[in-house]
């Protein structure tokens, strides 16, 4: 990686420890607005107000606001982000077992949506002017009038219901056991210790999922490729390309879809950080193990100490999300090299 | 109405997505004014005798439920149509809060520039920082479940969507010469932002909140899907959706139905907002119904 790519990873990362204290802070103060009580909630019916008061301080609840906000800030820094209320369990355990799952997600839904948006582009491109770019140009804005979570009800209801031959519940099938854990991340972890049919299951129940996230994204790939390689083909190496008899063709994959590609990156950072949150319904919906799961549950039961963690990893994932693509994008566009 | 405001009306009314666009928002927000007397039954009435019933046309439907009745026997159109109006309460007023919110946050912005941009700007980036969903869940869970409370939340997320894309407008329009002479005309500030800024990002505006009623209806619906918008008996469309998942394989249409609704209002929107970016020749905004 080049110096002035390391240079911007630096000031991203810098620029992100400001953004992510105001939304912890943020985040921690609009939990307080609560109006039920979360420990109220998760005691057993014959609790007396003694258990409770123990509870409470164990939680640390029992402190005024700011106070449980420095002390909960303290602890982050440590790495220790407290104990689930529901669960009662360590909530970076929890956020440990999930964030992999959903990561796989992520980009294995972020790898087809875009690979379909690429090929869509190019095919509404190719067909520009002609009817068949009208059919594609209405098909996205019907694509796109569709949320992830009814795409992934429809997906069940076509591929799981209708014609079953999909999975939809789950990250494995029931009759598996997971391989020894190396990295957490399960596709991965099964082909290094030589799981293949864990890896086949895992992979087999992550394409409705992941397809409904990719729906998500394809439409606007398409529509910002589409319009940037409009604006490439006009310029004048592509003309003198042209000229020197070089298939139609091979200009458009060696010469314009590179140039045309800058848009689209930057568009895949913005939709990446709506990707993630694309998958807290998906997940819910086939029950995959991921953050978006531990989000609904979390909130489901007022559990604080989760839903602030987890809402904090989000948005950490979508600053990171956004510094990689910052970079990709300076790796990819050679007029910004030199600095 | 001067002529340049005709041509540009004309402009509009000439574009089919306008039209279409035009025309199914017009027939959903008809559905759902009228539901009252167009619905057959009464929304909660429940028939405990003919359970997830098919559609009309498919065998063992019958013509009283002309879309079949959910796990409960209650009757799906009219659940359909009662749920637009909730479909469409929430699209019309949260988007035009985010508006209003986002609008005003970005004249001032752009407008003044100097510390007030810089943290009205600073305080995008903190919001930006959030998948929508995420930050929705967290303001409701704090403020509680409730339909005006998931109103509430669109406001509070997406007036960054309408403050993004506005305030770089004003950038370029406050440098225009007749911003500069209205001020030397003796305008204040305020009447300058209005007469003079305002007008010139209007375009912009309507199109940003016909996209924003597409993407507070589908808020609305994901809300009421994990159960903290309305309550669990009234009828909105993403509570028909979690209702008939459980029963998806007997009765498909319960699920089927409210999806092409919400499909019908988001597209009706989306394609009015995407015509009148293209005759209004606004900035080029991309929009994604997802929150």
């Amino acid at each position: 990686m080049s110096r002035i790519a390391l240079q911007l990873l630096f000031r991203r990362t810098l620029l992100a420890i400001p953004i992510l204290l105001c939304v912890s802070a943020l985040v921690f103060g609009i939990l307080r607005l609560l109006p039920a009580d979360p420990i109220a909630m998760s005691l057993p019916p014959g609790a007396t107000a003694a258990d409770f008061e123990k509870l409470r301080q164990s939680f640390g609840l029992d402190r005024s606001i700011p106070e449980q906000y420095v002390i909960w800030l303290g602890r982050l820094v440590t790495g220790d982000l407290g104990t689930s209320i529901y669960f009662r369990r360590d909530v970076g355990d929890l956020i440990a077992k999930a964030l992999p799952a959903t990561l796989e997600l992520v980009l294995l839904g972020l790898v087809l949506g875009v690979a379909i948006g690429i090929v869509g582009g190019l095919a509404m491109f190719s067909w520009r002017g002609r009817m068949g770019e009208q059919v594609l140009d209405l098909g996205t804005t019907g694509l796109m009038a569709i949320p992830e979570f009814l795409w992934a009800i429809l997906l069940i209801l076509a591929f799981g219901v209708a014609l079953p031959i999909l999975p939809f519940i789950g990250r494995l099938s029931p009759e598996l056991v997971l391989p020894p854990p190396v990295t957490g991340f399960l596709l991965f972890d099964s082909l290094v210790t030589g799981h293949l049919r864990v890896l086949g299951s895992a992979l087999w129940h992550m394409v409705l999922p992941a397809f409904a996230l990719a729906i998500g994204v394809a439409p606007l790939v398409m529509r910002v490729l589409r319009s940037s390689l409009l604006d490439v083909i006009q310029e004048d190496y592509v003309t003198q390309a042209r000229l020197r008899g070089i298939p139609e063709h091979t200009i458009l994959v060696r010469h314009a879809l590179k140039n045309a590609a800058l848009p689209t990156i930057s568009l895949i950072g913005v939709q990446g950080g709506f990707m993630f949150g694309g998958t807290v319904l998906v997940e819910m919906i086939f029950a995959y193990p991921g953050l978006g799961n531990l989000m609904v549950d979390a909130v489901r039961n007022h559990d604080l100490p989760v839903i602030q963690a987890v809402g904090l990893v989000y948005c950490v994932l979508v600053l990171g999300i956004n510094a990689i693509v910052d970079v990709v994008y300076l790796a990819a566009n050679p007029k910004l090299r030199v600095a | 109405m001067s002529p340049r405001a005709r041509a540009t009306l004309q402009r509009c009314l000439r574009d089919p997505r306008v039209i279409g666009g035009g025309l199914l928002a017009l027939l959903v927000a008809g559905l759902a004014l009228f539901a009252p007397w167009l619905a057959p039954h009464d929304p909660q009435e429940q028939d405990l005798l003919s359970t997830l019933l098919p559609p009309m046309w498919a065998a063992g439907g019958e013509a009283a439920y002309p879309l079949g009745t959910d796990t409960l026997g209650r009757c799906i159109l009219s659940r359909l149509l009662h749920g637009a109006r909730i479909a469409l309460y929430v699209g019309v007023v949260a988007a035009t809060g985010a508006m209003l919110l986002g609008t005003v946050l970005a004249l001032v912005a752009g407008y003044f520039g100097g510390w007030i941009d810089w943290a009205i700007g600073r305080l995008v980036d903190v919001w930006m920082a959030f998948p929508p969903v995420i930050l929705a869940l967290i303001l409701l869970v704090g403020m509680g479940a409730g339909v005006n409370k998931v109103i509430l939340a669109i406001v509070l997320i997406d007036w960054t969507r309408f403050c993004r894309v506005i305030r770089s407008e004003v950038l370029v329009v406050r440098r225009r010469d007749y911003v500069a002479a209205a001020r030397l005309a003796g305008f204040t500030h305020v009447q300058t932002i209005v007469k003079e800024v305002l007008p010139a990002v209007t375009p912009l505006v309507i199109t940003l909140f016909s996209l924003e009623m597409g993407i507070a209806v589908i808020v609305e619906a994901i809300m009421s899907f994990v159960g903290l918008s309305v309550e669990p008996d009234v009828a909105a469309w993403g509570v028909m959706i979690a209702d008939a998942r459980t029963t998806m394989n007997q009765a498909p249409w319960g699920v089927i139905a409210p999806v092409l609704a919400i499909f019908a209002t988001v597209l009706a929107f989306n394609l009015l907002g995407d015509g009148l970016r293209r005759a209004l020749d606004a900035r080029l905004v991309t929009s994604r119904g997802e929150a």
